[in-house]
C-alpha cells in the first residue's frame, strides 16, 4: 500500500487525483467512509449506510443503526493550480434501548470511540487523498432522543482534507 | 354524606367507555404481564428531527381503569418501558410507555383518577 509511506500532512501526492465519473467529492468521500466502517473489525458488528437524512421508524431501530450523513463541504486556494476541499461527515449511530442501564449502554460508548479510532489522523483505503485530520464527538448521546423515543443516538463529526 | 354527582356521572360514562368501546390488551413489565381492558384514546403519528436525524413513530395513548392497573400483578402506576401489546387480526402490536412531547408518560385522564391515559409508541409488530 505505497500511501501508506506518504507523510500523513502532505497533500501534494494527491494533487489533482482522477475525479469519480457523476460522483462528487464529498460523496465519494462518505463512500470511502462507509466503506471503511463495513470492512473494520469493531467490538460489534454494523452495517454502515450513508443517507442524506436518516430516518427510520421506531420500530426499525431495534436493531443498531449506523448512518453515514455528509455535511458540509469548503473548498479553499491550496496553490496556484489546486484546492483544498475540506469535508465533513457526520457518523450517526441509533439503537433502541430496553432499559437504558450502563450495562446495555456502555458497549454503544465503546463502539463510538472504536469508531473515531478507525479514522483518527487515517486516510480512507477507498480515497487515500482524503485524510481526517479533526474528530468531533458533539453529541455523545442525544438526551431528546433518549427521554422522548427511549433511543440512543450518538453523533461523530469526521473532518477530511484533500487537495484536488 | 355528600353526593358528587359529576362523580358518579364520570363513572358511569367511565363504565360506558369500558363496555363498549375498549378492548383486550396486554400490560407488560418485564416478566410480569396481565390482561386488562383499554380504550384507545389516540393514535397519531409523530416526527421527530434532532441533530438532523429524523425519527418516525406511531403515537398511541390508552385508557385504563386506575383499579384494574394498581389491584393487577403490576400493583403500580405506568413506568417508561413498559409495553402494552395488542393483538388484531392474529398480527401482535407492541407499544411502549414513554413520554410525548412536553407530557409526562402518563397522567389521570379525568378529576376523578378513575381512568389514567398512558402515552405509548410502537416498538415492534404490523
Amino acid at each position: 500500500m505505497p500511501h501508506l509511506r506518504v507523510p500523513f500532512f502532505d497533500l501534494r501526492p494527491y494533487d489533482n487525483p482522477p475525479r469519480q465519473e457523476n460522483m462528487a467529492t464529498i460523496l465519494q468521500i462518505a463512500d470511502g467512509v462507509t466503506s471503511e466502517l463495513n470492512t473494520a473489525t469493531l467490538s460489534q458488528p454494523i452495517a454502515a449506510e450513508r443517507h442524506f437524512v436518516p430516518s427510520y421508524d421506531l420500530q426499525e431501530l431495534g436493531v443498531l443503526r449506523v448512518s453515514v450523513v455528509p455535511i458540509e463541504l469548503l473548498i479553499m486556494a491550496y496553490d496556484r493550480v489546486a484546492s483544498k476541499y475540506s469535508a465533513r461527515i457526520d457518523v450517526a449511530v441509533q439503537k433502541k434501548f430496553e432499559q437504558g442501564t450502563n450495562q446495555e449502554i456502555d458497549p454503544l460508548i465503546v463502539l463510538m470511540e472504536e469508531i473515531a479510532d478507525l479514522f483518527r489522523l487515517k486516510r480512507l483505503t477507498q480515497m487515500p487523498e482524503a485524510r481526517c485530520v479533526a474528530v468531533e464527538h458533539p453529541v455523545l448521546y442525544s438526551a431528546e432522543h433518549w427521554t422522548q423515543n427511549r433511543l440512543f443516538t450518538s453523533l461523530l463529526s469526521l473532518s477530511f482534507q484533500l487537495a484536488r | 354524606m355528600t353526593i358528587n354527582l359529576l362523580e358518579q356521572g364520570q363513572a358511569w360514562l367511565a363504565q360506558q367507555l369500558t363496555t363498549h368501546a375498549a378492548r383486550q390488551i396486554v400490560y407488560r413489565r418485564g416478566e410480569l404481564g396481565v390482561e386488562l381492558t383499554a380504550v384507545i384514546g389516540k393514535s397519531s403519528y409523530q416526527q421527530d428531527d434532532g441533530h438532523g436525524v429524523l425519527t418516525r413513530a406511531q403515537v398511541r395513548d390508552y385508557l385504563i381503569d386506575t383499579n384494574a392497573l394498581l389491584l393487577s400483578i403490576i400493583g403500580s402506576l405506568p413506568r417508561p418501558g413498559d409495553r402494552i401489546v395488542e393483538i388484531d387480526a392474529q398480527q401482535s402490536y407492541i407499544f411502549e410507555v414513554m413520554p410525548l412531547g412536553g407530557e409526562p408518560h402518563w397522567r389521570f385522564s379525568d378529576p376523578f383518577r378513575l381512568k389514567i391515559r398512558i402515552h405509548t409508541k410502537q416498538i415492534d409488530g404490523g
